[in-house]
């Protein structure tokens, strides 16, 4: 998640000709972080559309907070922690919204768990027992490469929390899902 | 051979994971993405300042409204006042029709008195 000094340099023209009102500028950084940005929110919520929602919200909140970023700071960061909110707020609504209990137990399905749709049943009902920030975690680091200290900032969490999350995560991932067996 | 499939490492949940969580690859899906976005923050934007004009019409219309209230309320208070004023006058000026033939009873006799009254009404 490196940015190249040069290319740091010309995000930071581009911020603050957003902050001078520039919606081409705008349009650039949204074309330049929208992929980091959703699968920052993918990480969060639970669904691709979720995740999509999430982004749109984000980036309205940044465009109307963007006079109050400081240009010296690295933009991505700032940007990736709103997008965080902004889909920690969607969960939050949809627990509200569905108030249905997750079943106590995952289901154990008598087919092959080995079959690929299954299996991701199995897991996607899996991270659903996580908790929000574990499964965060988790996604962040191991899908999209994020550091324990980039998710900490992203999340607004200390490195150590973000270490001990990941670690949490994929022992309860292991457990839950230590029936799947394959052969081999 | 039967194994545990996450017992073997991280690496097949990592997997796992990855094709789960695996972002559209298609160009067009971001360039779809990117539309949608500007145009939301642009329509957001656009009712923002719709209510922020409707809220600058409204805190004069209020104030207007609070000073039209204020006065009403004056006005009626002031006519209470007169009403109440005026009861007052009339109930304590004489009454021209039940002091005459009282103060006029001592002097005059009974059949005078009662034309008397009767004139009086």
């Amino acid at each position: 998640m490196t940015v190249p000094a040069e290319s740091a340099i010309s995000e930071r023209a581009i911020v603050i000709a957003a902050q001078r009102g520039s919606d081409e500028a705008f349009a650039a950084l949204v074309r330049l972080h929208q992929r980091r940005a959703y699968a920052v929110t993918r990480a969060i919520v639970l669904s691709h559309e979720d995740a999509e929602d999430a982004v749109q919200e984000g980036f309205l909140h940044a465009h109307r907070a963007l006079d109050r970023f400081r240009p010296d700071q690295p933009f991505g960061a700032w940007l990736y922690r709103i997008m965080a909110n902004a889909a920690l707020d969607l969960v939050r609504r949809r627990k509200v919204r569905d108030a249905d209990e997750l079943p106590e137990s995952i289901p154990m399905p008598f087919r092959d768990p080995a079959e690929s749709g299954e299996l991701r049943e199995r897991l996607q009902a899996a991270l659903t027992r996580l908790t929000d920030r574990q499964r965060a975690v988790i996604v962040m680091h191991d899908v999209e490469g994020f550091t324990h200290g980039e998710i900490g900032r992203t999340l607004g969490i200390p490195e150590g929390t973000a270490r001990s999350d990941l670690h949490h995560a994929r022992a309860a991932l292991r457990r839950l899902l230590q029936d799947i067996r394959s052969t081999s | 051979m039967t194994h545990d499939r996450w017992t073997n490492g991280d690496s097949e949940l990592t997997d796992a994971l990855r094709v789960l969580y695996a972002a559209p690859a298609e160009e067009s899906y971001w360039n779809a993405l990117e539309a949608r976005i500007l145009d939301y923050v642009a329509r957001c934007d656009e009712r923002s300042v719709w209510w922020t004009e409707l809220a600058d019409m409204i805190r004069p219309g209020l104030i207007a409204a609070a000073a039209l209230i204020l006065a009403a309320s004056l006005a009626m208070a002031r006519s209470e006042q007169l009403e109440a004023r005026n009861a007052y006058a009339t109930l304590i000026a004489p009454s021209p029709a039940s002091v005459e033939p009282s103060t006029r009873a001592a002097s005059v006799g009974d059949g005078d008195m009662a034309i008397h009254y009767l004139l009086s009404r």
